[in-house]
C-alpha cells in the first residue's frame, strides 16, 4: 500500500500534466497555421525508445525533412507497452498524431477503429505492393482496405549452442520429434534442452502461435490442435526439458539463459542477434522445427498514418519516402532489421549475414496474427491455456477446451 | 449612538466568507480532476463504448447491460474472490508486524531512530521498484531466497512462488506487506506514545503481568488508531495495482488478476470501455464504503473532543 497522497506532490503532477496539455495543444495549433505557408509539422509517435535506436531514428527524420517538400516532423516516442493506450487516449482527447510506427498486432485493435486512414487509393496509384512479402502486407489489410505499409518485418527461429549440440552429439532438429529429442539429451544439471517465452502477455502468445499453425491447426480450431499443440510442451516439462519457469519469461529472460549456457536451444527472434553477436558464445540459428507444416510467427511494425490528420498527402509522401530502397535499406540495417520487401533479399547485411538470412528465408511461411477486433480476448484466453498447462493446473486437451469456448466468443464478436 | 456608517460585517460572517473562498480552489480541482472524470465514468458504464465509439460514432445507450456482463462474468467473481484475499492477508500482517515493531520502537534502544528511518525507506520506495525487487528476489532459480535455503541445506524448501499459481498470491501479499509495515508501524507508534505511560505502572505496582497490561491497557487504548489505520490500509489495499502487475502481470494463469488488474485489461488491452467503466465502479464500491465509515468515526471523533 504505497498510495499515501501527498498532496502537494499531487498537485505538481496535475499542474505539470495540465501544462503540458496546454503545450500539447499550443504545438498542435502551430502546426496547423504552418500549413498555410507550405511547410506541415506532422506529428510522429513510435516505441523505438531504447538508445541504440535514436542515431537511426533521428536520421530518418533529418533525410525525410530534407527530401520531402514541405514536411517537418516532429517525434515523439512511448514506452512499448504505453503506445497503444497513448493512442487511445488521444482518441479521447483529440490528440493525435499524423503518422504512427505501430506494432502489427495492434492492426487487430485499431484497424476497425477507424483510427486508421484508408491508404487503398494512394497505395493502388504508388503500384509497390507486389514488392512485400505476403505476411507483411496482409497484416495491413483489413477488411479490403490498407491501412498502412510494413515498416519492417521479423520472425522466430530457433537458436543452438554449437557447441553443446557438438557435445552431445545433437543435429539442429526440423521436426518437432527431433527437438523433444534434442531438448532431452541436451538437458543436464541446471541446463535446460530450450527456452522459450510462455508469459502471459502478446509476447507468450507470439511464440506459441507457431506451435499451434505448425500442428495444423489455428485459432478457430484451438480445441483440437490447442491440445496438440499444449500436450507437446506439456511434455517438454515434464521431462525437464522445458523450465516451468518459462511462464515468466519474457523473449529478453530467454534470450539471457541462451547466453549464460543454461539452455542450449531458444526461441526468439532477430532483435537478439546484435547481443549474441557481442557475447561469448558458439551459436547459429536454423529454422523453427516442422511438425504436420512449417510455420513461424510474424512480428514487426507498420507505418500508419491517423485519420484525424490534417495533413493526410504529406504524411503519405512520407511514407512513401521512407520505402525508397535508397532510404530504407540503411535504416533498416543500422536497426538490425529486416526488410518486409523482397526485391531488398539481396541487398543490405541481410544478404550477406547468415544469421539474417535464416530469419528473411523465414518471412515466407511467417503468419501475421490477424483475427480481428477482439484477438486480444483470443490472445489472453491462448496465454491463460498455456500458462494452465505448463504450471500442471490443466491437462491440455482441458485447458485447449475451455480456451477454445472463449476463443470462438472472441473471434465471433461483432 | 452609533455613526450611520455602513455596518461592517460581524466577525463570523467574514470568516465564513474567506472560508468560502479559500475553498475555490479545493472545489475547482475536486471538480476538475474527481467530479468530472466520475461522472464521465458514470456515463460510460451505461453505454456501448469501444475504440470506433471513442472516436465520433455516438455510443448507444445500454442501460445497466455492462453491470450484467460484468457480474455474470466468471472472470470477474473471480477476481472479486483475489481482491478480498490479497486485502486481507495484507491487511492481517501489516497490522500485526506493524504493531509488534511499533511496540518495539515505542522503548528507547541504541539505534532506535536510524533503524526506525531505515524502515520508513520501504515505505518511500515506489511501488515499482519493491514490486521489482520482490520479483527478482523470489524468482526460483536465481532468487536470494532460494539461494538462502539452498546454503542453509533447505534446498527442498526452495519454490518458484511467482511461477506457481498456488503461491503467486501469497508472494504478491509478501512484497505488499513489506511496504506496508512502515506505514502501519508509523501511526501506531504515534499512538502508542499517546498512552499515559504512569496507567502502565500503576497496572505493574497492581501485580499485572506484560500481556495482562497489554490486553487490558494498551489494546483498548490503541483503538481509536487502530480503526483508521485499517480503514485507511483497506482503502489503499483494494486498489493495489503496480505492486502486482509488475511481479506477476496477473498470472500465473489468472493467479494474481485482482479486481485492479481485471479492470485495467478490460480498458487497454481489450478496449471495451464500457465494461470496464461498470467493473470500475463495482471496484470503488468497497473503498467507498470503508471511506464513509472513516469519515463518520472522525465526525464522531470531533464531536466527542
Amino acid at each position: 500500500m504505497s498510495y499515501a497522497v501527498d498532496r502537494r506532490g499531487f498537485l505538481r503532477a496535475a499542474g505539470a500534466g495540465a501544462a503540458a496539455l496546454g503545450l500539447g495543444s499550443a504545438l498542435a495549433s502551430c502546426g496547423s497555421d504552418q500549413q498555410s505557408g507550405g511547410t506541415a509539422t506532422l506529428t510522429w509517435w513510435d516505441y523505438f525508445t531504447l538508445d541504440n535506436f535514436q542515431p537511426a531514428m533521428t536520421a530518418l527524420v533529418k533525410d525525410i525533412e530534407a527530401h520531402v517538400p514541405g514536411v517537418r516532423i516532429e517525434r515523439r516516442t512511448f514506452p512499448f507497452a504505453d503506445l497503444d493506450r497513448q493512442i487511445t487516449l488521444g482518441a479521447v482527447s483529440g490528440d493525435l498524431p499524423d503518422i504512427a510506427i505501430v506494432d502489427n498486432v495492434a492492426m487487430n485493435s485499431l484497424g476497425g477503429s477507424g483510427l486508421l486512414a484508408d491508404l487503398t487509393d494512394r497505395i493502388e496509384e504508388w503500384g509497390q505492393a507486389d514488392q512485400y512479402y505476403e505476411g507483411p502486407w496482409a497484416g495491413c489489410q483489413v477488411a479490403g482496405k490498407s491501412l498502412g505499409i510494413p515498416n519492417n518485418s521479423n520472425c522466430l527461429a530457433l537458436y543452438c549452442n554449437t557447441a553443446m549440440l557438438r557435445t552431445a552429439d545433437v543435429q539442429p532438429p526440423t521436426t518437432w520429434d527431433e527437438l523433444a529429442a534434442a531438448a532431452h539429451r541436451l538437458t543436464s544439471g541446471d541446463r535446460f534442452g530450450l527456452a522459450l517465452s510462455a508469459i502471459r502477455t502478446e509476447e507468450g502468445v507470439f511464440q506459441f502461435l507457431p506451435f499451434l499453425w505448425q500442428a495444423g491447426g489455428d485459432l478457430d480450431t484451438f480445441a483440437g490442435y490447442g491440445a496438440t499443440a499444449l500436450s507437446f510442451l506439456d511434455d517438454l516439462v515434464a521431462k525437464g526439458s522445458l523450465s516451468e519457469q518459462c511462464v515468466g519469461w519474457t523473449q529478453q529472460d530467454v534470450n539471457t539463459r541462451f547466453i549464460h549456457q543454461r539452455a542450449a536451444l531458444q526461441i526468439n527472434g532477430p532483435w537478439q542477434l546484435p547481443t549474441l553477436k557481442n557475447a561469448d558464445l558458439e551459436w547459429e540459428v536454423v529454422a523453427l522445427p516442422s511438425d504436420r507444416t512449417s510455420a513461424t510467427c510474424l512480428g514487426g511494425e507498420n507505418w500508419v498514418v491517423m485519420a484525424s490528420s490534417e495533413h493526410l498527402d504529406k504524411a503519405w509522401a512520407v511514407l512513401e519516402y521512407t520505402q525508397r530502397p535508397s532510404v530504407l535499406v540503411p535504416y533498416l540495417v543500422a536497426l538490425g532489421n529486416l526488410p518486409a520487401r523482397k526485391d531488398l533479399a539481396s541487398a543490405g547485411t541481410w544478404a550477406s549475414d547468415p544469421a539474417l538470412r535464416l530469419f528473411l528465408s523465414q518471412l515466407p511461411v511467417a503468419r501475421p496474427r490477424q483475427y480481428g477486433p477482439h484477438y486480444a480476448d483470443a490472445s489472453r484466453a491462448v496465454a491463460e491455456a498455456e500458462q494452465a498447462v505448463l504450471t500442471g493446473a490443466a491437462a491440455p486437451s482441458a485447458a485447449a477446451k475451455s480456451a477454445a469456448v472463449k476463443i470462438d466468443k472472441a473471434l465471433e464478436r461483432r | 449612538m452609533r455613526p450611520s456608517r455602513p455596518t461592517p460585517l460581524s466577525l463570523s460572517a467574514r470568516r465564513r466568507r474567506a472560508g468560502y473562498l479559500f475553498s475555490v480552489p479545493g472545489l475547482v480541482f475536486l471538480g476538475l480532476f474527481l467530479a468530472y472524470p466520475l461522472l464521465y465514468n458514470v456515463w460510460t458504464s451505461v453505454h456501448d463504448v469501444g475504440l470506433r465509439e471513442l472516436l465520433g460514432g455516438a455510443p448507444r445507450f445500454t442501460g445497466l447491460a455492462n453491470y450484467r456482463t460484468t457480474v455474470s462474468d466468471p472472470d470477474f467473481w473471480h477476481a472479486v474472490r483475489l481482491t478480498m484475499v490479497f486485502t486481507l492477508g495484507s491487511l492481517l500482517f501489516q497490522f500485526v508486524i506493524g504493531f509488534a515493531l511499533a511496540l518495539l520502537f515505542a522503548r528507547p534502544f541504541p539505534l532506535n531512530g536510524l533503524l526506525r528511518s531505515l524502515l520508513l525507506v520501504a515505505w518511500l520506495l515506489p511501488a515499482v521498484v519493491s514490486g521489482t525487487l520482490f520479483r527478482w528476489m523470489l524468482d526460483g532459480e536465481s532468487g536470494v531466497y532460494n539461494a538462502l535455503l539452498r546454503r542453509a541445506g533447505l534446498g527442498g524448501l526452495s519454490h518458484d512462488w511467482l511461477t506457481d499459481p498456488s503461491t503467486s498470491l501469497a508472494g504478491v501479499v509478501l512484497a505488499n506487506v513489506w511496504v506496508g509495515v512502515p506505514f502501519n508501524m508509523l501511526l501506531l507508534l504515534v499512538g502508542l506514545h499517546t498512552i499515559d505511560p504512569e496507567l502502565h505502572e500503576a497496572a505493574a505496582i497492581d501485580g499485572a503481568g506484560v500481556w495482562q497490561r497489554f490486553r487490558w491497557i494498551t489494546l483498548p487504548l490503541m483503538r481509536p488508531v487502530s480503526v483508521p489505520v485499517l480503514l485507511l490500509g483497506l482503502v489503499y489495499t483494494f486498489k493495489v495495482f503496480d505492486i502486482i502487475f509488475v511481479m506477476t502481470g496477473g498470472g500465473p494463469v489468472d493467479a494474481t488478476s485482482v479486481l485492479s488488474l481485471y479492470v485495467y485489461e478490460i480498458f487497454f488491452k481489450f478496449f471495451r470501455f464500457g465494461e470496464g467503466a461498470a467493473a470500475g465502479l463495482l471496484l470503488l464500491l468497497v473503498p467507498l464504503l470503508a471511506g464513509a465509515l472513516y469519515v463518520r468515526r472522525l465526525r464522531r471523533e470531533g464531536e466527542t473532543a
